[in-house]
């Protein structure tokens, strides 16, 4: 079995904020990871969005949590478009935080043997061009 | 009940291929003239025209305004429906609906794309921002994620998955309107051989996105009868489900909206699972059928490839599946792919299958497959029931 590239030689762009996810990205410079937390409910979201997706309000703010969660599912990408084209294969996965949300990230420093849903994972942030990080995960 | 007073008159298709030579609007034309000549119907008479999406007119704002034109069709009513793969079964609703509240009596759905050769789509969701930095393809890599958790859930049988697919692949052998690229025999071995994707998704198990147009002359059943039309088709049941579980953070991706556009779709008809007679599902990935199985109840959740094993999905079989070879193997018209499935089960009910045509025309379920959310399943579900001139 191949290994898993960690695609951290890939040039990405970085991704342009919207109004109400620039919170989001201007805490990755420092390698923070803010969530939406919706004061109503009690509750976590990701993606960023406008509106509480528990009850239509807007009674959001941002909170800093850990990032360590679980993998909740993956997959191996073995095909890929640029600038990601011959870097495969490469692993996806979502990654259920502690807090109660989905995430969707590149996972690293893992192998196919560790790679398995359950499994116990923690923030890998890897730079972009404007000063942002991107979250990864890593095994715990 | 305005969905049973409504008639489906007429269908018409092009051939699929891998990349048109010919403009969006040349194959809509070909479309509006054999729906025309095919129904005795006269362009004049064609008061409501409503699109589908399509890759090729994403660029335009005014995209049925605009074929409205091209076509030179003069219309009361006038809309492009834009939930994906959903959109030709939902145009057939929304056909039923305008018909029903007496904004147009006759209309024109128009499923035509040429995504292959023109695309002029540009996304504004949340890719961008949550999953190009992850170099994440959209349908193939969530479909892995999606399988990977039916696998963990409740164990992936793969050779059933093949047996799907190669029972599609017999059908689209039978169909002279499907792709030549994939008019060739497959066995479950070349389902499981096939080269990766995005693990454990196959190639086998993707549609290729190919070009093409596909249409239905749809109005009321009195006008049908007006017209001495008496060989129709009757939308007898239908649901429609967008962003299921919207509300929650976490979602079971094994589960979709199939499962109450489903229920709605049967409580109206007055059948069940049992009773269809062809299955016609939305397949863009072949653990979509699967699922679409358990959804719809035909088996329990979970029992998916169990179930598989004990139907013959052939078009001779006790559950003919998509047997004009499913976009799967017939190839899928960009955002028109949805075409595919509902034509052929028209097709079937008017006993038109040709050397694929099922034995029991009583009914046929449809589905729709509708856009690829950001860590859940699907984004629009719809299910609708058809039957001959019931």
């Amino acid at each position: 079995m191949t290994g898993l590239n960690d695609t951290l030689n890939v040039t990405r762009e970085p991704p342009k904020p919207r109004t109400f996810s620039k919170a989001y990205w201007d805490a990755t410079r420092e390698k923070r990871l803010l969530l939406q937390f919706d004061k109503r409910s009690g509750k976590y979201q990701f993606f960023p969005r406008a509106t509480s997706i528990y009850n239509g309000h807007r009674d959001l703010e941002w909170r800093e949590v850990s990032g360590k969660g679980q993998i909740f599912s993956f997959t191996i990408a073995d095909r890929a478009r640029p600038p990601f084209q011959g870097h495969e294969p490469f692993a996806i996965g979502l990654v259920t935080l502690d807090e109660g949300v989905n995430v969707m990230a590149n996972i690293v420093r893992c192998t196919r043997d560790q790679l398995k849903i359950g499994l116990r994972v923690k923030p890998f942030w890897t730079p972009l061009a404007n000063g942002t990080h991107l979250l990864m995960f890593e095994p715990e | 009940m305005a969905l049973r007073d409504t008639a489906i008159v007429g269908y018409a298709e092009t051939k699929t291929v891998e990349k048109s030579d010919r403009d969006v609007w040349e194959l809509g034309a070909e479309i509006l003239e054999t729906l025309l000549d095919k129904t005795g119907f006269e362009k004049g008479e064609i008061d409501g025209l409503i699109l589908s999406s399509s890759m090729t007119g994403a660029g335009n704002c005014f995209w049925s305004q605009t074929t409205a034109d091209q076509l030179a069709l003069e219309v009361d009513f006038c809309q492009t429906v834009d939930i994906g793969g959903c959109s030709p079964l939902g145009a057939v609703a929304r056909a039923a609906a305008a018909i029903d509240a007496g904004l147009c009596t006759t209309v024109m759905c128009l499923f035509a794309d040429t995504q292959a050769a023109e695309n002029n789509q540009r996304m504004r969701a949340f890719h961008n921002e949550w999953t190009v930095p992850l170099g994440y393809i959209g349908p193939p890599a969530a479909f892995g994620l999606l399988s990977r958790r039916y696998e963990h859930q409740f164990g992936l049988d793969y050779a059933a998955l093949g047996k799907l697919a190669v029972a599609q692949r017999g059908h689209a052998l039978l169909n002279e309107l499907a792709v030549e690229k994939l008019r060739k025999p497959i066995t479950v071995d070349d389902y499981l051989n096939s080269r990766m994707i995005a693990e454990p998704i196959r190639l086998l198990d993707s549609v290729m996105v190919c070009d093409g147009a596909s249409g239905l002359l749809v109005t009321s059943r009195k006008r049908a009868e007006k017209k001495g039309r008496s060989k129709i088709v009757v939308p007898i049941g239908y649901g429609e489900r967008t962003n299921y579980r919207a509300s929650e953070p976490i979602v079971d991706v094994t589960e979709s909206g199939h499962y109450v556009a489903g229920q709605r779709a049967f409580a109206q008809s007055g059948l069940g699972p049992k009773d269809v007679a062809s299955f016609h599902p939305y397949d863009d990935f072949i653990i979509a059928i699967m699922m679409q199985l358990e959804m719809l109840g035909f088996c329990k959740r979970g029992q998916g490839c169990a179930f598989v094993n004990e139907h013959d999905f052939a078009h001779t079989g006790d559950l003919p599946l998509n047997t004009g070879g499913g976009q799967i193997s017939a190839g899928q018209c960009g955002l028109a792919g949805g075409g595919t499935n509902v034509i052929e089960a028209v097709r079937q009910l008017l006993g038109e299958g040709g050397k694929r045509q099922v034995k029991d025309t009583r009914n046929a379920l449809v589905t729709g497959i509708g856009g690829i959310p950001y860590g859940r399943n699907w984004s629009s579900s719809v299910v609708m029931i058809l039957t001959p001139n019931a």
